[in-house]
């Protein structure tokens, strides 16, 4: 599916159209199969009424003819609104789905009367799916009540008495649309605290249906897809004045198109298997041609919108989605990078099949398929790739393909525009299903037991993870090195090739340490370097990435440095302070961890980089306000690229401070700390 | 006549062979009935990025009238 501009007049529309005149052509010469197949193309395109009613022609006309839906349906919907434009426009939907369905449509604002008289139309019809199409407006709720539990739970008791009684009659399966709340509140701000408020009320009404829907009753979230539009999209008092259109007309295809996915769910038409591309999908850049530590994943903007990608895709895993993938890559090149990257969120055994080769893609796909064990028409194909999009369409036309923008950014709103994953209902063996509940517990927790700073820390659960300095994070660490500024002790630059020959050296120790908590994945947020000068570790370089500051983690990186001392038989850490016109920050922060100030004269012999002079002391005294609590962390965030890439400007004031290792006090020990960087010679501590 | 409003009546009821003059009416055309007014008028509006107000709403008589009406409304602004 395109993603569609939020804002406006219907921005597919030119997309829909070429769908639409491939699929006159295809009717023309008598192509009933393809003429059908292109229309419902079409409705992917875009929004515009217009063209999805001509679609509906098409449908309407060509599907008949066809048998390319096993599966069909009599549908019935009944609305409290004019819902004329919905039915005409729903057999396109549900064809879409997967489902072929004869529509039945109630008179202008006659559910009830329909559903209470059983010798209405509606039992004559005899519906296998009823579509309860209703708005707001129908809702019996005062503008103001004075009991709101007792009018929320009357008005939720309404609609599924009406559940019961359809069921009981006809054992049609329920569609019920929840309510698009609309916009326009007299109270203003003061309905958020108001139960008594008719939009408070009725999204208690909404959540109530939600949690009363049983096996037989689905839900359209229609206040959702509102907001989703916009709402003064949604709402046209206009239409609503003239014509009782409740949905504005430029709404309803969606509104269409997401009922026509909840209801192919009902029927067992919800797609199941997602297949995922690699390059350019799943990260940034070609594995083959930039390697493990060149592709973009996990840091910086492009890096964070895949990750972000990858998150996406392991909450459809959750809700039940196979996940698969399809990639033209040596298989072990592939794999190492879903078994080494450090930023990957998708792990091999979320992959129920890993299909990297340098076979076609279709080819690949049906080998997927029956692998599986499952159908063609059950899979989504995804790929950044308009060639191999357009290859898997023309080749395995079963196989659903979602178009990605351009912009990996766009990937997590282009997958969730896509609606064909609904799933009935989560059952208990859906994976993660445990594991939303501990977070939701968890949360709880956070929200009444968080009463220090150290009791938050505690609560994220935060872990350390030190990693080793390789091709992997060489490029993160370079960029952290380049771009630092507040938490930076000595401001110094080091190019990839430099930190590479020092990490080499045997005297120097490099930290890399990433840090990761219960709600996010921070990547590689520090790096220190120190070398051994005799029984002195000297700290050559220490920073810390902005996003991460007031977290303690400063004082377990100390932690860190005072035990490699330890390891390399060094009496003695030694800190500089190089101030520079942004790292003000840590002015104080040798001071606070325990380092004494050590007099000009002694700091002989360490290195300093070019501007820096290790000859003017200042007099400690620094005045820069961080707490007790360390680090504050409420500065605007100045880690970005320096225009002149060079080096920062050194200001006068370096300082040189000293830490024995028999008085350095123990880390806080609010975060956990694994390493993975020592894994021949076994963890320090 | 308009390749848009063409397309839009074409679209609308759904009739790729359809061809409107300006002296076609609703009684020209089987399908036109209120609610198919309704969506022509939301469908030419929304082509045309303008808004018909309630009173032009069901004044037009023929095609031409409405497209007289289009061009008047292009020529305005």
């Amino acid at each position: 599916m395109t993603t569609r501009q939020d804002d406006g007049r219907d921005a597919g529309a030119g997309a829909m159209r070429t769908g639409l005149d491939r699929a006159r052509a295809a009717e023309r010469s008598g192509d009933d199969a393809g003429a059908v197949r292109w229309a419902l193309a079409a409705t992917d395109a875009g929004d515009d009424l217009a063209a999805w009613s001509a679609a509906a022609g098409v449908i309407a006309r060509c599907l008949p003819r066809t048998a390319s839906l096993s599966r069909g349906a009599r549908v019935a919907v009944l609305g409290s609104y004019t819902t004329s434009q919905l039915s005409a426009l729903l057999p396109v939907a549900a064809a879409r789905a997967g489902v072929a369905v004869e529509v039945y449509e109630c008179g202008y604002g006659q559910y009830r009367q329909e559903i209470l008289d059983p010798s209405s139309g509606l039992y004559r019809f005899g519906p296998d799916v009823v579509v309860l199409a209703v708005h707001a407006g129908e809702a019996q709720l005062p503008a103001m009540s004075q009991d709101p539990d007792a009018d929320v739970a009357a008005e939720a008791a309404r609609w599924t008495s009406l559940w019961d009684l359809l069921v009981e009659r006809t054992g049609a399966r329920v569609v019920q649309h929840l309510f698009a709340i609309p916009p326009d509140v007299a109270l203003g701000h003061l309905a958020a605290r108001t139960p008594g408020c008719r939009a408070t009320m009725l999204a208690a009404v909404n959540a109530a249906l939600g949690r009363a829907a049983g096996s037989r009753v689905a839900l359209v979230d229609c206040d959702r897809l509102a907001a989703e539009v916009g709402k003064r999209r949604w709402f046209d008092a206009r239409y609503w004045h003239r014509a009782k259109q409740a949905v504005s007309l430029g709404c309803v295809p969606l509104l269409a198109r997401h009922t026509g996915a909840v209801l192919g769910a009902q029927l067992g038409a919800s797609r199941k298997c997602l297949v995922l591309d690699l390059d350019n999908t799943l990260w940034g850049g070609v594995l083959g041609e930039e390697g493990l530590g060149g592709i973009a994943l996990g840091d910086g903007p492009a890096g964070e919108a895949f990750a972000a990608f990858q998150d996406h895709i392991l909450e459809l895993k959750a809700k039940g989605v196979i996940l698969a993938v399809c990639s033209k890559n040596n298989d072990a090149d592939a794999r190492e990078v879903f078994e080494r990257h450090p930023a990957m969120r998708l792990r091999l055994d979320d992959i129920a099949m890993f299909s990297a080769s340098w076979a076609d893609k279709p080819a690949q796909i049906r080998q997927i398929a029956s692998t599986l064990g499952i159908g063609l028409e059950s899979l989504v194909f995804v790929d950044d790739n308009p060639a191999e999009r357009e290859v898997v369409r023309q080749l395995v036309g079963e196989v659903d393909v979602i178009d990605l923008p351009p912009d990996p950014h766009g990937y997590v709103r282009a997958l969730a525009s896509y609606p064909f994953f609904e799933t009935p209902a989560l059952t208990a063996e859906d994976a993660g299903r445990a594991a939303q509940y501990r977070a939701r517990a968890q949360a709880a927790q956070l929200a009444a037991g968080a009463t220090s700073l150290e009791d938050f820390h505690r609560s994220l659960a935060m872990v350390a993870t030190v990693v080793p300095l390789d091709e992997v994070t060489l490029p993160r660490v370079a960029q952290l090195v380049a771009k630092t500024n507040q938490f930076n002790l000595t401001g110094r630059r080091r190019s990839q090739a430099e930190l590479a020959e020092l990490a080499a050296d045997p005297r120097t120790a490099v930290l890399c340490v990433r840090l990761t908590d219960q709600f996010a994945d921070h990547g590689l947020v520090t790096v220190a370097i120190a070398s051994q000068e005799h029984d002195v570790l000297d700290i050559d370089t220490w920073l810390m990435s902005c996003r991460v500051i007031g977290r303690t983690l400063e004082d377990e990186t100390a932690g860190l440095l005072v035990a490699e001392a330890r390891l390399r038989g060094c009496r003695y850490v030694r800190g500089h302070y190089l101030p520079t016109a942004k790292n003000g920050l840590v002015a104080d922060l040798f001071t606070r961890l325990g380092f004494a100030l050590v007099e000009p004269a002694a700091s002989h012999g360490v290195r300093l980089d070019g501007a820096c002079s290790d000859g003017a002391c200042s007099d400690g005294a620094h005045a820069d306000g961080a707490g007790a609590n360390g680090l504050r962390s409420d500065r605007p965030c100045s880690e970005r690229p320096r225009s002149d890439g060079g080096m920062p400007e050194h200001r006068s004031g370096a300082t040189s401070w000293l830490l024995a290792v028999d008085d350095a006090v123990s880390p806080p020990g609010l975060i956990q700390i694994t390493r993975t960087d020592r894994e021949l010679e076994g963890t320090a501590s | 006549m308009d390749d848009r409003l063409q397309q839009v009546f074409r679209e609308i009821f759904a009739d790729d062979a359809l061809v409107v003059t300006d002296d076609t009416t609703a009684d020209d055309i089987p399908a036109w009935d209120s609610l198919a007014h309704i969506n022509l008028m939301f469908a030419v509006e929304n082509e045309f990025e303008i808004d018909i107000p309630d009173d032009q709403l069901g004044s037009f008589g023929t095609v031409g009238e409405l497209r007289q009406f289009l061009e008047a409304r292009a020529g305005a602004r």
